[in-house]
């Protein structure tokens, strides 16, 4: 095996097979998992199994189909059809019906039905009751417009201006950008935490000059940076996974998240921004570790670059309100709020291609001279012990 | 073809000049020297040699040419300040180490588990290192030194944290690598030590060079023209004797005249009927060299 590949997967294996590596790592799904069966055992105690007793003086559910049956955990409640409302309320009172439904003979004209219940009328039963309605209203339909009535719309908003196009409900599709930068966030503070603990590591307990004579610093420093990074890849694979498993599951179960898209572009684009800027923090982390004398002074600095990459967080009601405004275009092409500003804006609407073509050009020099740096402040600070590597040190002309 | 050679390198960190001028060379097969006081530019001058650190000026030739990533395979070296990673097992430390010098894992379990029995430390692999003594540590990091077979040995003290018993087997392995034809160039503060075991030394001082040379060549340079000479009584004066001093509780340093014959010294003592019980040519002892010549040389750079 290449030694660089030695390096990697070195530096991969010695965090990845730890138990607090794989208790973080599962603490997500876990938790995903914990929240999805709460939701299903609330959804279950939610729904009442009693039957639904109707009166129909309007004709419409005289020959009824009845409502399509209910997704588990929600129970189907049968609905049974009375000759009149004393005996109805007689079962109501015997509780052997949850409620039951007066259909006037002009129900069809004004639309107003009666409910008569002992409690507060559960919710999950009157959508399975509209259902039943709504599929007898529409019996003598096509399926395909019945399918289409039930249902009910959803409005696209078209605008004239530079080709913007968003979807009634924003929030929806800042779903997958808020997640997504999210977990580069947190994969990315794990790597670069990583990358900075073992270099600093290396250096306060003399491994470093070990390492320098088997392979070269630029094999060590990229194999480093290519096993932590594949460190929060392991993460962010199996965090994204359950993510995008548990939106799946969970839009059978929510309508608000039934707007929920993936898209081909959107997935790319984020990809194409997140990647460099990946390699990029990796590296400047790279470099802060060859730099400094302490993990916790090293800490302290990750915290600073961290915080411009929240600023498009702090900008987000700017941002809905409009994608393309100026801060959004600036911070774009600042290559550390860059990641977050285009991931969200490209949920929220349609992203100039120059403008994309710029960030990531910018993003991937930043990254080329962020390894650069990260290697000269590698070769001059990895047996610089007890003194900090000073920025103008960096940058002189001292062979290296 | 000598192993190492170092031809007139300097190297500078900002204004400190680390080393200035330093030549040496260290034969296959010869146990080499390279000593100093502390700061004198020793470690510089190892990083050098490794291509940690490029040189302002000068040239330098290992094993050959210049350095490669493949003469590093070759290569076994033990830093002053010991490293090895913590937080994992002996055994899987000592794997990583060895594999990064292009040997198999397979290759570094079957050559680890005879080392790990000589060092005493077959019981302690599945330790973490840091659970190790310091003394433990010290001879696992000789192991990873050793384990791909060098062709040159680079040790920064090796003797540091030993105890007399592993000082000993230290040694032993020394001398046993050294009768394999590999190159051993040794820096370390324990002049007895270097006395021992060294063929040739290089003395460095503020990055100059002082001393340079065969050991007994340099001990001859700087012995005077004198005996010490051990018996258990006084000694009468001596023809050709200018000077007569206690050299310990049994024995006495004779300096003599430019035109005595140490021979004649002790056929006189002999012909006395004194009683002769040690008879030597009095020669310093390197830690004097040492100190004189690093002491001199301080002086004339202040």
């Amino acid at each position: 095996m290449n030694k660089f590949w030695q390096v990697a997967w070195h530096e991969y294996s010695r965090h990845v097979f730890r138990r607090r590596f794989l208790l973080a790592l599962l603490s997500v799904p876990i938790m995903l998992m914990v929240m999805i069966v709460l939701i299903l055992v609330i959804l279950w105690t939610n729904s009442n199994p009693l039957p639904v007793g109707y009166i129909d003086h309007s004709g419409i559910l005289a020959n009824p189909i009845p409502q399509p049956v209910a997704k588990w955990p929600e129970r189907t409640v049968q609905m049974v059809p009375y000759g009149d409302e004393t005996t109805a309320k007689a079962d109501l009172q015997a509780g052997k019906l949850q409620a039951y439904y007066v259909i006037p003979q002009d129900y069809l004209k004004t639309g107003q039905a009666q409910v008569t219940n002992e409690n507060k009328l559960n919710e999950l039963t009157a959508q399975q009751f509209n259902t039943f309605l709504k599929i007898n209203l529409f019996s003598n339909q096509p399926a395909d417009i019945a399918s289409r009535l039930i249902d009910g719309s959803e409005i696209v908003v078209q605008s004239t201006g530079e080709g913007q196009l968003s979807v009634e409900d924003r929030i929806i599709n800042l779903i997958l950008p808020v997640i997504a930068g999210i977990l580069f966030i947190v994969a990315m503070s794990t790597s670069s935490g990583y990358l900075l603990q073992a270099v600093v590591e290396e250096k306060e307990n003399r491994t470093m000059e070990i390492m320098v004579t088997s392979v070269s610093p630029g094999q060590l420093m990229s194999g480093k940076i290519v096993g932590d990074i594949g460190v929060s890849m392991t993460q962010l694979v199996v965090w994204g996974a359950f993510l995008v498993l548990a939106l799946l599951f969970g839009k059978n179960y929510f309508p608000f998240l039934s707007g929920f898209r993936f898209s081909g572009e959107m997935i790319g684009v984020i990809l194409a921004v997140m990647i460099p800027a990946f390699v990029m923090i990796s590296g400047l982390m790279a470099a802060v570790g060859a730099t400094v004398t302490e993990a916790s002074e090293g800490q302290q600095i990750l915290g600073l670059f961290t915080i411009p990459i929240w600023i498009p967080y702090i900008l987000i009601a700017t941002f809905i309100n409009n994608p393309n405004n100026p801060i959004a275009i600036v911070l774009s092409f600042f290559p550390l709020t860059a990641p977050m500003t285009i991931t969200m804006r490209i949920g929220l609407a349609s992203i100039p291609t120059w403008q994309i073509i710029v960030s990531v050009s910018i993003l991937i020099l930043s990254a080329v001279g962020s390894l650069w740096l990260a290697g000269r402040a590698f070769r001059l600070g990895m047996l610089r012990y007890g003194r900090r590597l000073r920025l103008k040190e960096i940058f002189s002309q001292q062979r290296v | 073809m000598p192993t190492v050679e170092l031809s007139h390198i300097s190297k500078s960190f900002g204004s400190v000049k680390a080393v200035n001028d330093v030549s040496f060379e260290v034969e296959r097969g010869e146990i080499f020297g390279l000593l100093g006081p502390n700061g004198a530019g020793k470690t510089t001058c190892i990083r050098i040699l490794l291509d940690i650190f490029k040189p302002d000026q000068g040239k330098i030739s290992i094993l050959g040419g210049a350095m490669t990533e493949a003469k590093k395979d070759k290569i076994g070296y033990m830093p002053e300040e010991r490293g090895m990673y913590q937080d994992i097992p002996l055994d899987r430390c000592l794997v990583y180490l060895g594999t990064l010098k292009g040997l198999s894992p397979a290759d570094v379990q079957q050559r680890m588990a005879g080392y790990l029995q000589r060092f005493d430390l077959l019981t302690s692999r599945r330790k973490k290192v840091k659970e190790l003594s310091k003394g433990m540590q010290q001879k696992a990091q000789l192991i990873a030194t050793l384990i791909h077979e060098p062709e040159l040995l680079i040790i920064d003290e090796p003797f540091s944290g030993l105890d007399p018993i592993n000082t000993q087997m230290v040694k032993e392995i020394l001398r046993e690598q050294r009768d394999r034809g590999v190159t051993i160039l040794m820096s370390t503060h324990q002049m007895h030590q270097v006395e021992e075991l060294c063929d040739r030394i290089v003395l460095i001082d503020h990055g100059r060079t002082l001393l340079y040379g065969r050991l007994d060549d340099i001990r001859q340079q700087f012995s005077g023209h004198a005996v010490i000479v051990g018996t258990p009584g006084e000694l009468p004066t001596l023809p050709g004797v200018e000077r007569v001093e206690e050299h310990n509780s049994s024995s006495w340093r004779l300096s003599l005249d430019a035109s005595m014959d140490t021979q004649q010294v002790l056929r006189n003592l002999v012909e006395r009927g004194i009683q002769v019980n040690q008879f030597e040519i009095a020669a310093p002892t390197l830690d004097e060299i040492f100190i004189n010549v690093v002491q001199k040389a301080d002086q004339e750079l202040e």
